[in-house]
């Protein structure tokens, strides 16, 4: 007998714990994938992370996760128009993918059930430390998604759109994708759905060498849902990333970015802008390793804090020892328009290679009352020239994609959003 | 006083070849111009001569007053009286300009067996130089080249010179930059140092330069050689003619 | 340390290894045995004659400490510490009130000649007495041409000098050791002892709450400037000890104080520890500003031995438009683990943070501030740069929070760090919470090394590398630098270049 008092166990935690037991029949897998669903599982079983543990310091999840709905099989989304038209779009609605992947030359496209069922993914299961609880609740439950391999030298024309919907209930999805040497690519990952559900979703990239890639996550979960996802990039050597996360939805928002730079010469560009509203917490988390010389990366985050809406931005770079010659510059920049409204900033630097230029800048303000008073000098009343001021203060990390199809759409999401919320 | 003999040299981050077997002598007095095409080795030459480590000597020496340098690090090289004035100078963030010169005036005393500078001494050495080269005394409280602009880093330049009384002077492009007021000023500030035991090698794109800093010898580089060398008129001829003619001639 | 201009250059001449102020004293000593028990703090309480309350006070701190657990977040490792395996106590055995120089332990006379104290300023802190007043001005006006230090001396746990004492009593202000305070102005200590860093704070605040044996106290009364600056002199002498002080600085309404913290200690093999607090209390108006430069042995070039340097220094803006301001350089310890923090209380207060931290050989830094903004209009800034060079790890660690009813808060943060070597480490976290929409902060960090153009260009110049590194750093440092009182600059800096001695190369 383990005389270790197990601490209490929280609703959320034992309904996820049962739900395992429930589930264990209907998850796809072979036995290496079950084994590390075992893990996953005896990981949640330890608990939840609480503030005390480091990187969730700030979202304490086992505090904020305080429901978890039931699976539910009856549950039916719909898919909906790409952001960029003409895309080829992948659904997973309720976590299940279709049938009916479209064709796109160069690209081959499984469903990942398969590859569960036939154990070859299991590899990329494991954990990414001890503190990964998304990591471990996504490889406990996880039973479909995509795998994508975009071949080498193939540069496409429209982007892949796939579409994570969900209509309550619980989804865990994985999609792991491969964009050969050479290759060209613009991924959009849209989250998005109604209802109270519990969305857990990994993405695992992997660039090969002069690999160029846009990949854009937005986020427009309903206010009631709790999303917790993961995107994890290697990239090799001479290849170029730029990540785009937008999150302007959810109740309970938890983004993290894990991406390591893998060959020499490699390019990491993070934008983001989050849209905080009503009472919600969203949380986004980046650890940025650049593991080998000469490479660099550059990340500007945007928020606009309105209502009691609490947002967290965490962005650590490591620089390893070997690392020499890395250029890292990160910024994160908030606009707090709101007294119940809260944001805090841990951007971190780790660096262990002398021969680097580093560095990090945040800022917390209000509206620039020079700017508005300009406007207003102008003409413009006070209300619209806020709403100027604060959408300019996040297009401008739009404008900075240099494609136009990819600008508009997101700046119709932007207007969206305005249009609810502003 | 300056002799160098089939030098070659590369960066030693990418083995780059810089300089060719190259050859060149400086008497003391003398003032020679290195003129040349912008990639011909003129800026490398300086850094090689003032020792910096990112070029590496794989054949060839340099010898100073009959000594081979290649083995002093730069502190030991002006020590021994070579000095660079630099193209573009550091800024130094922090470090008084004053507080800058009083140390390196004292390492020259102490390399040669002579006491630090007693400060009213200090004081009035920099004062008068200062002057001569129509500096503020306000200039030199600030960091060392820190928010200096173009003209007036290359004045500090000069002004270092003067107050470290080296024996070989390397201008690197001393005149880029520079209004022609400034470049009277300055040329004044060099002429006013030459010397029969002063030797000078600057380094210039264009003859402007030497039109108040009169050379001895003009001395023509390319691809890291020293394919001609003249007298006063070869930099008259260039200016007339471009460098064109003269490499053709090499070739 | 007490600023002596040319104390380092003394001390350098000093053959002991890398580590100058390496030598040990032999002077006799009251020790109590080894380990810690309730009984043990009865017995430091009772070796200092101290009222029950205060007996009861470290006993209730005793008890809560047993029930907390070492902390684990700072970037820094070490051995588990055997907290029974340190001597708690020992006190250098001394005749009370010396008259002249030849009355005083030779011993402690042979450190201050060590350490290139001249001789006035010697029987200063060795505490021989001046009755007559004339005496006493002529004595300062040796000591200090820029202005007069008055300096208590604290050996390895207690407070064995304080100068200038009589004159400071003029002007209403009390300046004595925290065990003297305890003794004569015991209201004044029950009213502020703990009140701003709780005996219940953290492993290391509750460890010295039970233990502490000396330190310093400054009272300056509503209105007074303190005509002088007051320092304290701390060095650990005695094998095996913890020296865990205990400072307590009130400035009332519209006071001003401004108080330096130095610190040495012997070469060891086994690592000493030193677990400090100070507490800073500014009511309206009052403006305190502390400075330390900390210099205990850091360990030799393997990293064997050197100080665990555990310190809780916070400071208490109480009061509407009071300031506090910290300044430090921490060149010395194998371990230091310290964040002075300011609680801006009071409408309108301002705290300020001013840090250099430099680590050479296997040194670990985990070093910085937290700026609490609670009241309307608080300001803050923070200046830190961090030197990292040999095998050693450089941390900054520093909080900014605004809380629902801080208007206006404002703070901009600075931290810069500079690695000399590639085997040292240089990180950078820092923690922004704005809960108030009217808040300002700005932070930004940056890591680099020393420019090889930088390097090239002094170098040309004819200074030799070690010199032109030690020139670029102190130019690194000067916006922290020029915070520091004049007498402690220039020591300061001296200290940035020795103990950055061998990271060239």
């Amino acid at each position: 007998m383990n005389m270790h008092t197990q601490p209490q166990r929280t609703p959320a935690e034992t309904a996820l714990i049962d739900a395992f037991g429930d589930r264990l029949s209907l998850l796809p897998g072979d036995g290496a994938v079950m084994l590390k669903r075992d893990d996953a599982i005896e990981a949640i079983k330890h608990g939840l992370p609480t503030r005390r543990i480091e990187s969730w310091h700030y979202t304490d999840l086992r505090r904020l996760l305080n429901v978890v709905p039931d699976f539910d099989p009856a549950a039916a989304a719909k898919a909906i128009a790409p952001i960029v038209d003409g895309s080829t779009v992948l659904t997973l609605l309720n976590g299940v993918s279709s049938a009916k992947a479209p064709v796109v030359e160069g690209v081959s496209v499984q469903r990942l059930f398969e590859k569960l069922t036939d154990g070859s993914i299991a590899p990329g299961l494991d954990p990414y430390g001890s503190d990964d609880a998304i990591g471990a609740l996504n490889t406990a439950f996880v039973a479909d998604g995509y795998f994508v391999d975009i071949a080498d030298g193939v540069e496409l024309e429209k982007p892949i759109e796939l579409q994570n919907l969900q209509a309550g209930g619980q989804t865990h999805v994985r999609l792991p994708v491969r964009v050969g040497a050479g290759a060209k690519a613009v991924i959009v990952e849209r989250q998005a759905g109604e209802g109270a559900a519990l969305t857990s979703s990994v993405c695992q990239l992997v660039l090969g060498e002069g690999a160029e890639v846009t990949w854009l996550i937005v986020q427009e979960q309903p206010e009631t849902a709790t999303h917790l996802a993961q995107f994890k990039a290697h990239i090799g050597k001479n290849a170029k990333l730029t990540l785009f996360v937008m999150n302007a939805g959810g109740r309970l928002v938890r983004q993290e970015i894990m991406v390591k730079t893998t060959g020499e010469g490699a390019d990491f560009k993070l934008r983001g802008i989050n849209l905080l509203a009503g009472d919600t917490h969203t949380d986004v988390t980046m650890v940025l390793d650049h593991a080998v010389p000469h490479t660099a990366s550059t990340e500007v985050i945007r928020n606009v804090v309105t209502g009691k809406a609490r947002g967290v931005f965490q962005g650590r770079i490591n620089v390893h020892q070997y690392a020499q010659k890395t250029n890292a510059k990160m910024a994160c920049n908030t606009l707090l328009l709101s007294d119940d409204g809260e944001f805090s900033t841990k951007p971190e630097l780790e660096i262990f290679a002398d021969d680097v230029v580093c560095g990090h800048g945040a800022t917390v303000t209000e509206i620039d009352h020079d700017h508005l008073f300009y406007l207003m000098a102008r003409g413009v009343d006070e209300k619209s020239a806020r709403g100027l001021l604060v959408k300019a203060f996040v297009a401008e990390v739009i404008e900075e994609l240099d494609d136009e199809a990819i600008v508009e759409a997101l700046e119709a999401r932007l207007d969206d959003w305005f249009v609810t919320h502003g | 006083m300056l002799e160098i003999k089939n030098l070659h040299a590369r960066i030693v981050d990418d083995g780059t070849e810089i300089i060719r077997g190259l050859n060149l002598t400086v008497k003391a007095g003398e003032v020679a111009a290195i003129m040349g095409p912008n990639g011909s080795g003129k800026s490398t030459l300086s850094y090689i001569l003032a020792g910096r480590e990112d070029y590496e000597v794989t054949e060839g020496d340099i010898l100073y007053n009959g000594q081979s340098i290649l083995e002093m690090d730069p502190a030991e090289r002006a020590t021994s009286g070579i000095f660079l004035a630099f193209q573009y100078p550091m800024e130094i963030p922090g470090v008084a300009t004053m507080e800058f010169l009083k140390v390196a005036m004292n390492e020259q005393r102490k390399a040669r067996g002579e006491e630090p500078l007693k400060i009213p001494e200090f004081l009035k050495r920099v004062k008068d130089a200062a002057a001569s080269l129509n500096m503020d005394m306000a200039m030199l409280k600030r960091p060392l080249n820190v928010g200096f602009s173009g003209g007036e880093k290359k004045r500090a330049e000069i002004l270092q010179m003067k107050l470290l009384e080296p024996k070989l002077c390397v201008l690197d492009e001393t005149d880029s930059g520079l209004d022609i007021d400034a470049l009277k000023i300055v040329s004044d500030g060099v002429n006013a140092l030459r010397a029969p035991d002063r030797a000078f090698l600057v380094i210039t794109h264009y003859q402007r330069l030497l039109e108040h800093i009169v050379p001895d010898s003009v001395h023509v580089l390319y691809k890291g050689q020293v394919i001609k060398s003249g007298d006063k008129s070869l930099a008259l001829d260039l200016e007339a003619n471009g460098y064109a003619g003269v490499i053709g001639e090499a070739a | 340390m007490p600023a002596v201009q040319d104390t380092i250059d003394r001390v350098r001449k000093i053959d002991v290894d890398q580590y100058k102020y390496g030598f040990q004293t032999e002077i006799a000593v009251d020790k109590a045995p080894k380990g810690l028990s309730e009984d043990i703090i009865r017995f430091i309480s009772a070796k200092k004659d101290e009222p029950s309350w205060m007996l009861d006070w470290r006993l209730e701190a005793y008890r809560r400490w047993l029930a907390l657990e070492e902390p684990t977040w700072a970037r820094v490792n070490y051995p588990k510490i055997d907290f029974q395996d340190i001597y708690y106590y020992a006190a250098p055995k001394s005749t009370p009130g010396p008259t002249s120089l030849s009355d005083v332990d030779p011993e402690i006379l042979k450190v201050y000649e060590k350490l290139g104290i001249p001789l006035k300023e010697q029987e200063i802190l060795a505490g021989v007495q001046k009755t007559d007043a004339s005496e006493l001005e002529e004595v300062s006006d040796n000591v200090y041409k820029s202005g007069r230090v008055a300096v208590d001396a604290v050996f390895d746990s207690v407070s064995v000098v304080t100068t200038f004492k009589k004159e400071l009593a003029q002007a209403g202000v009390i300046f004595c050791s925290i065990s003297e305070a305890i003794r004569e102005h015991p209201e004044l200590v029950q009213k502020y002892l703990g009140s701003v860093v709780p005996t219940s704070d953290n492993f290391y605040a509750t460890l010295n709450s039970a233990v502490f044996t000396d330190g310093s106290f400054v009272f300056v009364p509503k209105g007074v400037r303190c005509p002088m600056e007051l320092s304290t002199y701390f060095r650990m002498n005695e094998k095996n000890t913890g020296q865990f002080e205990r400072t307590l600085i009130i400035a009332e309404e519209g006071a001003y104080v401004s108080y330096l913290e130095g610190c040495t200690a012997p070469q060891r093999d086994e690592n000493q520890l030193h677990a400090a607090v100070v507490e800073l209390v500014a009511l309206d108006d009052a403006e305190i500003k502390y400075s330390t430069v900390q210099n205990w042995y850091p360990g030799d070039a393997d990293g064997k031995g050197g100080i665990y340097n555990f310190v809780t220094k916070r400071g208490d803006c109480r009061g509407d438009r009071s300031k506090i301001s910290w300044t430090q350089v921490e060149t010395g310890s194998a371990i230091t683990w310290k964040y002075p923090s300011c609680i801006l209380r009071g409408d309108d207060s301002s705290g300020e943070f001013y840090s250099i931290a430099v680590s050479n050989g296997y040194q670990q830094v985990d070093s910085g501030t937290k700026m609490i903004h609670l009241g309307k209009n608080t300001s803050s800034r923070i200046i830190s740069k961090g030197i990292a060079a040999g095998f050693s790890q450089n941390t900054y660690r520093g909080q900014v929070s605004a809380h629902r009813k801080a208007t206006n808060a404002r703070n901009f943060t600075n931290c810069d760090s500079l690695l000399i070597g590639d085997q040292c480490g240089a990180h950078t976290v820092p923690y922004m919470e704005a809960k108030n929409s009217t808040a300002q902060f700005e932070h930004e960090a940056t890591t680099s090394k020393i420019s090889e153009d930088q390097k090239f260009y002094v170098m040309q110049r004819g200074i030799p590398e070690e010199e032109a590194i030690a020139l670029i750093v102190n130019g690194f440092v000067k916006d922290v630098i020029q915070q520091l009182p004049m007498e402690f600059a220039v020591e300061a800096q001296k200290l940035i270049g020795i103990s950055l001695e061998g990271s060239v190369g």
